[in-house]
């Protein structure tokens, strides 16, 4: 049996019950409204340290541009929620500014709350399904993929900025309400909120886990060590990564509708290369390899962001690089690498250190 | 599973102007160990390459069974039935010998049944056996990358057989295995080859008198004599090319 305490796969349930009964119980201590809010923000980040995790941790799919999921999700969103605050036949004012006098047909879905959630879950997964699959069946990987990714985001980015009668431009969408969901209204300064991103934290971490665990996570991690072995052992490579790589800007996609919610605000600094980049190094902190651990890492980088970072201004960036390449250097696994290591030390060793199984058997047939 | 056929017919292929293979044909029958040897260079491992797909001959065609393969995917050959092991072992290091074994058992490759199964049906009787025959029974929860250069063949080899393909594609299964580790090899191809049909890459020719039914000679890309082993060894035009070495001892 695999001694290490970190492996044993109880007790990862064990303290993924724990950790999630603890950030859902924080309304029930605070009622601080904006605390609630920052916090449930940090959630937001969080499920997208966890969908870098799904396919860089995984399946070793490096992707520096989670930002393009993140960013439509929540731009689709925000129309959704401009549209609910829109009078029959009005359209929304920087529309005017901007010399269009009717709804642009690319925003006649979202006159319909259902179908703009729909869409903007849709959207971005078709993206990234057709992106993946031209990239994967090509077999463009490593490096090249993450430049890919990087290229593509920054297209967005520029497209969002230029389409400015459609978009608002560099402002952005700011949407005057809250998103209604039939009667109920989600006010982003509540627990209700809170509680409400909180529920997609744990679908999408304790989903991405199950996935993990699944004979689809043992292809995507096997694929990750050598895609040619996996290959000619029947598995179509391309498939995989691309579902890999697809669920993962469907968890990002999530992460950008409540975003959109919380901040009732989305603008093209979601696509911004640099955000993107961070959500990396969240992943990388916390350690890639476990998604929980990634999603410590995005709630600690952000949070000492917020509460430290403030103190240090320009500094703070970096303070952040520094601990960025100390954590390369030292621990490659990030903190999670150091709770399995130090677990690891307490755990009980091995049962018999032969350093070969088999010369280990046969110097037990030569004793007898 | 039954064993497969495999014909070969005047396969070619050139690497930048250089022609590696050059008409070469085969005829592998059910349920025989046949032996590809053949000097440096002959186009031993690129003929595994072109059978397993990795790379697509020039000209001719290859059959499994009568289905041609000729210039198929990788995985669409694997799942045909022909697997494969690599002459430098090819095993996945950061995974454990035990799923190692796991996603080698590849009877359903379908992504997205996959997702929703967490275990596959047979899979761990199999794997009982397996790692009991390739002697990792005691090693299951090892990383592979921890593991030796004898206990990596045995893992591959192993891995081969969670695959269960009708042919197996063996490129030097025993290089870098000591007398015993290659005593157990013997006994295991023995048995398998009354099941199977496998092709086995060899420099080694004392490892291969012990388990060629057929032994085919490469040489310069094509069929240069194919026969008994001892058909083989008296042949004079392979004495001159292949053992004329061990005769001028």
């Amino acid at each position: 049996m695999n001694q290490n305490l970190y492996h044993n796969k109880t007790l990862q349930w064990v303290f993924y019950a724990a950790a999630f009964a603890v950030i859902g119980a924080v309304p029930l201590i605070s009622d601080d409204a904006f605390l609630l809010n920052q916090l449930a923000v940090y959630g937001v980040y969080g499920m997208l340290a966890v969908s870098i995790s799904l396919c860089w941790g995984s399946g070793g799919i490096l992707n520096m541009g989670q930002g393009i999921a993140f960013g439509l999700g929540a731009y689709c969103m925000a129309m959704t929620m401009q549209m609910q605050t829109q009078a029959e036949g009005t359209i929304p004012p920087f529309m005017l500014n901007n010399g269009l006098d009717a709804l642009p047909w690319i925003w006649q879905p979202f006159k319909d709350t259902t179908t703009g959630i729909i869409l903007a879950l849709v959207v971005p997964t078709s993206f990234y399904l057709i992106f993946g699959g031209i990239m994967f069946t090509a077999r463009v990987s490593g490096p090249f993929f993450a430049i890919m990714t990087l290229a593509t985001l920054s297209a967005l980015a520029t497209i969002f900025v230029d389409l400015q009668p459609y978009t608002n431009g560099v402002n952005g969408i700011s949407p005057p309400g809250s998103l209604n969901l039939g009667e109920l209204e989600i006010d982003p300064y509540s627990s209700g909120a809170y509680w409400f991103v909180f529920a997609m934290l744990v679908a999408c971490t304790v989903g991405a886990k199950l996935i993990n665990q699944s004979r689809f996570g043992l292809v995507v991690r096997a694929l990750k060590d050598d895609p040619e072995r996996v290959r000619f052992l029947g598995y179509n490579v391309a498939v995989y990564e691309t579902l890999v790589y697809t669920l993962s800007g469907l968890i990002a996609a999530i992460a950008g509708c409540c975003f959109a919610v919380l901040t009732q605000y989305v603008s093209p600094a979601q696509f911004e290369v640099g955000f993107s980049i961070s959500i990396v190094i969240w992943a990388a902190l916390g350690g890639r390899n476990s998604l929980i651990w990634a999603m410590f890492g995005a709630f600690t980088v952000q949070g000492a962001q917020s509460y430290v970072g403030d103190q240090f201004l320009s500094t703070w960036i970096l303070i952040l690089g520094f601990s960025f390449i100390l954590v390369v250097r030292f621990l490659p696994g990030g903190f999670a690498g150091l709770v399995e290591m130090i677990l690891g030390r307490f755990s009980k060793p091995q049962e018999e250190k032969a350093p070969s199984g088999l010369a280990f058997d046969n110097a037990k047939e030569v004793a007898k | 599973m039954i064993g497969g056929f495999l014909k070969i017919e005047g396969i070619e292929k050139s690497f930048g102007g250089n022609k590696v293979i050059n008409g070469f044909s085969l005829n592998v029958f059910e349920h025989t160990l046949q032996c590809l040897v053949g000097p440096n260079g002959a186009g031993k491992t690129t003929t595994i390459d072109l059978i397993s797909g990795r790379q697509k001959p020039d000209a001719g065609k290859v059959y499994l069974n009568g289905d041609d393969i000729t210039g198929k995917g990788e995985h669409e050959i694997a799942r045909k039935g022909i697997g494969r092991k690599f002459q430098i072992p090819a095993v996945l290091k950061g995974l454990t010998v035990r799923e190692n074994l796991e996603v080698a058992y590849s009877r359903e490759v379908n992504a997205l049944r996959n997702m929703f199964s967490m275990r596959a049906k047979g899979c761990k009787e199999k794997l009982e056996e397996i790692s009991g025959k390739v002697r990792l029974t005691k090693r299951l929860d090892v990383e592979a990358g921890l593991l030796s250069h004898g206990e990596t063949q045995w893992l591959e080899i192993g891995m081969v057989l969670m695959q269960d393909p009708a042919i197996l594609l063996l490129d030097e299964p025993v290089a870098g295995m000591t007398e015993n580790e290659i005593g157990l090899t013997v006994d295991i191809l023995n048995t398998l080859k009354r099941s199977h049909t496998i092709i086995l890459v060899e420099h080694d020719m004392g490892f291969v008198r012990k388990i060629a039914d057929v032994v085919t000679v490469l040489h310069m890309g094509a069929l240069l004599a194919q026969g008994s082993i001892e058909e083989i060894e008296k042949d004079e035009s392979v004495r001159a090319v292949y053992l004329g070495t061990e005769d001028a001892d």
